[in-house]
This record gives C-alpha cells, sequence and structure tokens, in this order.
C-alpha cells in the first residue's frame, strides 16, 4: 500500500463528510506555492516566468496558515518555485504539521540534504521529490548536467532521517516509455514509498510551446507505461486517475478539487490557469465561472489537460461517491497489473526522445523514426 | 478570459489531439500600444495581463504605476463599463498590489523585459551540444540573478 491507512481514513472521512452535507464544491489537497523563486530555470516550467520583483515576493507563515485554515483541505501540497529556498520553509511545515495536514513538500531536492535539519520525520510529512525519468532525461528536462544525482542523493538523505519521499514526474512529448518504465524500477529499489505522475500542462507562459502532450498520446504512452505492470510499482495517487490517463474511463474536470493560494491570492480556475485572482477562497468559489474550465467547456486552454490538479479530484470523487467506484479502486490496487498485449507492442514502437536531438548534426530522421507513443 | 467567454468552440476535437499546439507569443517587449478607443483599451490591458514582464500604467492624473498585472476584472458592483473594470498590479517598487479602473488608464507601455522570451527547448537543446561540443562539463540553464 503506497498511502498510508490513517492518511486514506483522514480523506475519506473527509470527503464522506462533504458528501453527508451535500457540498458540490470542495477542496481536496490545497496547492500552497509560498514563493515563484527557483534554483532550476527548465525549459517547460510555466510557473517562474516572472520579474524579479515577484520572484522575491513570498508568503510568510501566516500568511500561509491563513490560508490553509480558511481552505479547510485535508491535504496540502507545497510545489512553487522551490520550497526549500523560501526561509521559513521549517516553520511553515511545522505549523502545517501541527494541524494535522498532509502535506507534500514538492523539491527538486538540490538543496534537500543541506536543509533537511529543519525538518522532523512525521507520518504528515512527505517529501515529494521532481524527477522526470532516467538520468539522462532527467537532467535535460530540468537543463542541469548532475541534476539527477544530486536530486537522488536529497532522496537517500530523507529516507536515511526516517523521512517519508514519494517522486513526481512529469511527462513531455517524446518520453520513452521503456525508459520511463525503468525508472519505476529504479525508484522502487531507492525504497520511495511511491510515485506520482502527470502528463505536462501546456502553460501559455513557459518558453517551451513546443513539446506538450496532447489527449490522444498522453493516452497511448501512459497506457504503454502503465499496463503490463511490475508488482512492485507503487503509485501515490488514485489508481482511478492512472486508468483515465490509460484511457480506461472519462472524467470531467473538478478544478476547485485543487485551489491555489499564492503572492497573488486565490489562482483564478485552478493550479495550472491563471485566469485572475479572488482575495478570500470563498470569493473564489463565488465568483469563478467554474463552467468556462475544463475540456469538456470548450476553452482552449483546456484542451489538453489530464492534469491531476483538475482530473485526480474527479477520480477521488467518483472513489467515494459510490460502492461500485470504491471497489474499482480496491479492486484496481490489489489486482491490477492491467496485461495488454498491444501495449507491449507500443514499448517497440521507436521514440525520439528530446535530449538525443543535437542540432549540430542535421541528420533527417525517415518517417518511421519519428514519435508514435 | 474564458475559451467560452471569447466565442471558441472545440474546433479541434480534444481527445484526437496528438501534441497539444503552444501559444505564440507576440513581441510586445518595449511597445508602447495605441489607446485611441475602448476597444483598443481593452485589447491592450488583455495582452498586458498575459505578458511575462512588467508593464507601466500611466493614470490619466500623471501618475505612473510600474509593476506586473496579475489580475483584471469587472467590478461586481459596477459592471462593465470602463470604469467597473479593472487590473490588479503588483508594483515594482515594493509598495502593496494596486486596483486600478480602465476609466483612469491614460497610457500603457511595456517597459519590462519579458522573462521567457528566447529561452525555448530549442535554445536550450543547442546551447547544451555546443557546449558539449566545446568540451564543457557540468552544462546548465541557471536562474537569473535577482539583484
Amino acid at each position: 500500500m503506497s498511502v498510508p491507512i490513517s492518511q486514506m481514513w483522514t480523506v475519506a472521512t473527509y470527503v464522506l463528510k462533504q458528501k453527508i452535507k451535500g457540498r458540490k464544491q470542495y477542496p481536496l489537497v490545497l496547492m500552497l506555492e509560498p514563493l515563484f523563486r527557483c534554483n532550476l530555470a527548465c525549459a517547460g516550467c510555466g510557473k517562474i516566468q516572472y520579474p524579479a520583483h515577484v520572484l522575491k515576493s513570498q508568503l510568510t507563515p501566516e500568511e500561509c496558515f491563513r490560508a490553509v485554515d480558511e481552505c479547510g483541505a485535508p491535504t496540502v501540497s507545497i510545489p512553487g518555485g522551490e520550497p526549500l529556498l523560501h526561509p521559513q520553509i521549517g516553520e511553515i511545515v511545522e505549523g502545517l504539521v501541527a494541524r494535522k495536514k498532509y502535506i507534500y513538500l514538492c523539491t527538486n531536492a538540490l538543496l534537500l540534504k543541506e536543509k533537511i535539519h529543519l525538518f522532523k520525520p512525521s507520518k504528515y510529512l512527505t517529501f515529494s521529490v521532481h524527477m522526470d525519468g532516467q538520468r539522462e532525461h532527467h537532467d535535460f528536462s530540468v537543463c542541469l548536467d548532475g541534476g539527477y544525482d544530486k536530486a537522488i542523493e536529497g532522496i537517500k538523505a530523507a529516507l536515511a532521517g526516517g523521512f517519508r519521499v514519494t517522486t513526481n514526474t512529469t511527462l513531455f512529448d517524446g518520453a520513452d516509455p521503456r525508459s520511463v518504465r525503468a525508472f519505476f524500477d529504479e525508484m522502487m529499489d531507492l525504497g520511495i514509498e511511491g510515485m506520482m505522475l502527470s502528463p505536462g500542462y501546456s502553460y501559455d507562459k513557459a518558453p517551451d510551446q513546443q513539446r506538450f502532450l496532447g489527449r490522444a498520446r498522453t493516452r497511448r504512452l501512459f497506457r504503454a507505461m502503465l499496463s503490463n505492470r511490475d508488482k512492485k510499482w507503487r503509485f501515490n495517487q488514485s489508481a482511478l486517475f492512472l486508468e483515465f490517463l490509460m484511457g480506461k474511463r472519462d472524467y470531467a474536470c473538478t478544478p476547485w478539487g485543487m485551489p491555489t493560494f499564492n503572492v497573488f491570492g486565490w489562482q483564478k480556475p485552478c493550479y495550472l490557469l491563471q485566469d485572475g485572482y479572488a482575495d478570500t477562497f470563498a470569493e473564489l468559489l463565488e465568483t469563478t465561472a467554474w463552467e468556462n474550465y475544463g475540456t469538456e467547456s470548450g476553452n482552449p486552454k483546456c484542451a489538453n489537460c489530464m492534469v491531476h490538479s483538475g482530473y485526480e479530484a474527479s477520480a477521488v470523487n467518483d472513489l467515494f461517491g459510490s460502492v461500485q467506484g470504491m471497489w474499482q479502486e480496491v479492486k484496481a490496487r490489489m489486482f491490477g497489473e492491467y496485461e495488454d498485449a498491444s501495449a507491449l507492442r507500443l514499448l517497440d514502437e521507436p521514440t525520439k526522445p528530446a535530449h538525443a536531438f543535437t542540432p549540430l548534426v542535421q541528420i533527417d530522421a525517415p518517417a518511421g523514426e519519428e514519435t508514435r507513443v | 478570459m474564458s475559451g467560452r467567454e471569447a466565442g471558441h468552440g472545440p474546433s479541434v476535437d480534444p481527445d484526437l489531439l496528438e501534441v497539444a499546439p503552444g501559444t505564440a507569443h507576440e513581441k510586445l517587449e518595449g511597445s508602447v500600444p495605441s489607446l485611441a478607443n475602448e476597444d483598443d483599451l481593452r485589447k491592450a490591458l488583455e495582452q498586458a495581463f498575459d505578458y511575462r514582464g512588467d508593464v507601466s500604467i500611466t493614470r490619466k492624473d500623471g501618475s505612473i504605476i510600474e509593476g506586473y498585472i496579475f489580475d483584471r476584472g469587472i467590478d461586481r458592483n459596477n459592471g462593465t463599463s470602463l470604469a467597473g473594470s479593472f487590473v490588479r498590479v503588483l508594483p515594482k517598487n515594493g509598495s502593496p498590489k494596486i486596483k486600478i479602473s480602465y476609466a483612469e488608464i491614460a497610457a500603457l507601455a511595456f517597459t519590462g523585459r519579458d522573462m521567457a522570451a528566447g529561452k525555448s527547448w530549442e535554445n536550450w537543446v543547442r546551447q547544451y551540444w555546443e557546449k558539449k561540443a566545446a568540451g564543457e562539463k557540468d552544462i546548465s540553464l541557471q536562474p537569473e540573478k535577482l539583484d
């Protein structure tokens, strides 16, 4: 089991309480961005393209606590920017642990070994380390030679310190499913608790606008990666959401499921899309025209999105919405190896990983060498 | 502005998309849009909201605010008139967030640098292989200095 029982119980009882209260829109995970500053400069990231004065702004611990109390979600994810650059990150985490929130501190782990002393191991605290694949792929993705080795060093330090550790992996066009499966093995061999996966979102402010997966290719890639599953792989996310990524089920977006708070306020409508800000969580819920978002809305900015921040909450709602949903989740977790011969064949199709291309040697690839997965 | 508000229907079935079309960014850095009428003003402020850098807003009282536009919207009590439409700015000088009504705005200029311009994946890959060919090690893209 990749998520502790106590955490599952907390989330399950929270969701059931919302359902009993008849709340249609309730948050599941607060995405708390204490700063946008980062010590990486990944070309695919749409979170850090701000002028220096914005990058220097940061939330105070009190602002973080107010947002967490106002939102009420049982889980708080702390992305950024790089949260370990926040000078009071230890204090922020301590305050959230005191509130019994399950925290996922999302970090590239470059500073994890150096800053691990700021934290105490707790069932409430998990370091979710950004790992985009095997060494070469990860280093290219985060635009840093040696990034993989440094992150592994951080993971090992956190595991040795008795902390919960997961990984989070964002996949773009050109990802090689065979390599990603080998990466799953590497992560499991390290002894981490579980892995989280997501296709990259087409941030319109990101420098790189060429490698975002469309929905059709996302489904093929995830089917290739996640079918014929190795029993030792553990995923720290809903099995139903992974089935959604594999194209085995369909969901509408739940943009309010993972609301975002940062230096600008409460982001409308979701973690990925910036369509303005509200000053309070209640104002966010009341004033956002939710019907204008999600793939089903026809909004072109949502067209290719299959990201956890919109769809994992839908899967969790499905899970707790009926006995059937719960049974499907249990079944998928217990027996879900997803044997699929055609998915095995997808693994043999040639791919053209982005990092394999050198513009200094201009050799035209034959048509058959195009990325097909 | 959402797709539906902009009148976009799903021209392509999103489930058939292989690669998501990215956003083409107009070169706005250094430009000063003409604000001859209400449509010009609204279009320019929408571009400023999407811009990845600071802008300078000159108010009709002559004061100038330089900063990052992080929000725009319509005041629920004032409707969609210019007086009821607003932008919110995080000023560059460290002052608190400020709300400016469209009716107060006399001029707009894209004075700050586009923070993502020229940082494409292709540029990174080219840079990487050039440095590799020159025998360099520990190649990386570094975040810009903030001071």
